[in-house]
């Protein structure tokens, strides 16, 4: 059976992440439209205009973090689905991050890697 | 003249950075059974005197946590923060294990410690990511005047520096440190070609900024 097309948003503030992120999403899934956002204020913006199937976030982000616009998020695209590619891999962020609420798919830790964006899909598909 | 970095270097040496700054929070946390809050870090790139300025200035007091990196590029791998604020990471490391009365006397292995755990963090990284080969030298503390401790590091006046700002708050406690690399220019030009076949490697629509 053929998956229908996506739509993610990559929400980074590092443009070297997000290019690496969306190279790799799309060589999986060549169909799937891909949205940026270099923070957390903009990814609310692209929220506002789109409905993403699968939100990517980075945590310690300029302006406001990861958590803070994880809540809002949810508000706008409850059917959303998350995965955290950050970084800071602390106990307490995970914890933080479930805590929401969200439909929560994956964290992954740093470098962004192709085992890291299969697992994303992986677990994004069950 | 000071090199400059193109947009994309920038960024990438920062999320390299970023993803150190992390790992390190992420043992640190453990160590201390308490959440770490970070800062995104700032990195900026200096010549000679010009770190003494961004650090407050020459004769301000700090600790150093220095390290060596000799391989592909060499660089002396420096965690730098402010007399002032030792004591109180060592507190935050050591709680209530060692008493009050102690904690002077281990202040410099636990800063040592620290510094181990962040500066490998970062040396780590980066080597990982860039793939190359390198050998790391040992911890070294130093306590003096930032000119002195600057001095250390360096191998000549046209030294690059590539200082990185961060900021840890736990619980009530704001601590600011900084990690420096410190390069002669063939280093930090072999650092940056690094960087960039990092980038070809990984990222095929590079905008040429």
């Amino acid at each position: 059976m053929t998956e229908p097309p996506r739509t993610v948003l990559i929400v980074d503030d590092s443009s070297l992440s997000r290019m690496l992120l969306k190279n790799l999403l799309l060589e999986r899934r060549p169909g799937w439209t891909i949205l940026e956002a270099a923070s957390g204020e903009q990814a609310l913006e692209i929220a506002d205009e789109h409905v993403p199937d699968l939100i990517t976030l980075d945590i310690n982000m300029p302006g406001m973090g990861g958590i803070e616009a994880a809540k809002l998020l949810k508000e706008r695209c409850p059917s959303a689905q998350l995965a955290v590619m950050t970084a800071n891999v602390q106990e307490s962020v995970r914890q933080r991050v479930q805590s929401l609420g969200i439909l929560f798919v994956a964290m992954v830790e740093k470098p962004i890697t192709a085992a890291g964006v299969d697992k994303i899909l992986f677990r994004f598909a069950a | 003249m000071t090199p400059q970095l193109s947009a994309i270097q920038e960024d990438a040496l920062t999320e390299f950075f970023n993803i150190a700054i992390g790992r390190a929070a992420a043992m640190l946390s453990q160590m201390i059974g308490e959440g770490i809050e970070l800062s995104v870090p700032v990195i900026r790139l200096v010549r000679g005197q010009e770190a003494a300025e961004v650090l407050g200035g020459a004769e301000r007091r700090v600790c150093s946590v220095m390290q060596t990196l000799r391989g592909d590029f060499s660089a002396e791998a420096m965690l730098v923060f402010p007399e002032s604020q030792s004591l109180e990471i060592v507190r935050l490391l050591l709680r209530d294990s060692v008493p009050l009365q102690d904690i002077t006397e281990m202040e410099q292995d636990a800063l040592t410690e620290v510094g181990n755990i962040i500066l490998n963090a970062c040396i780590g990284t980066l080597t990982n990511l860039l793939s190359g080969d390198f050998i790391i030298g040992l911890p070294q503390f130093r306590l003096g005047a930032c000119s002195e401790i600057l001095a250390a590091g360096r191998r000549g006046q046209e030294d690059c520096m590539l200082l990185l700002h961060i900021d840890f708050r736990v619980e009530r406690h704001a601590i600011t440190g900084y990690v420096i690399f410190m390069q002669d220019l063939p280093s930090f030009q072999a650092l940056i070609q690094s960087v960039d076949d990092y980038i070809a490697r990984n990222v095929s629509d590079v905008p040429r900024s």
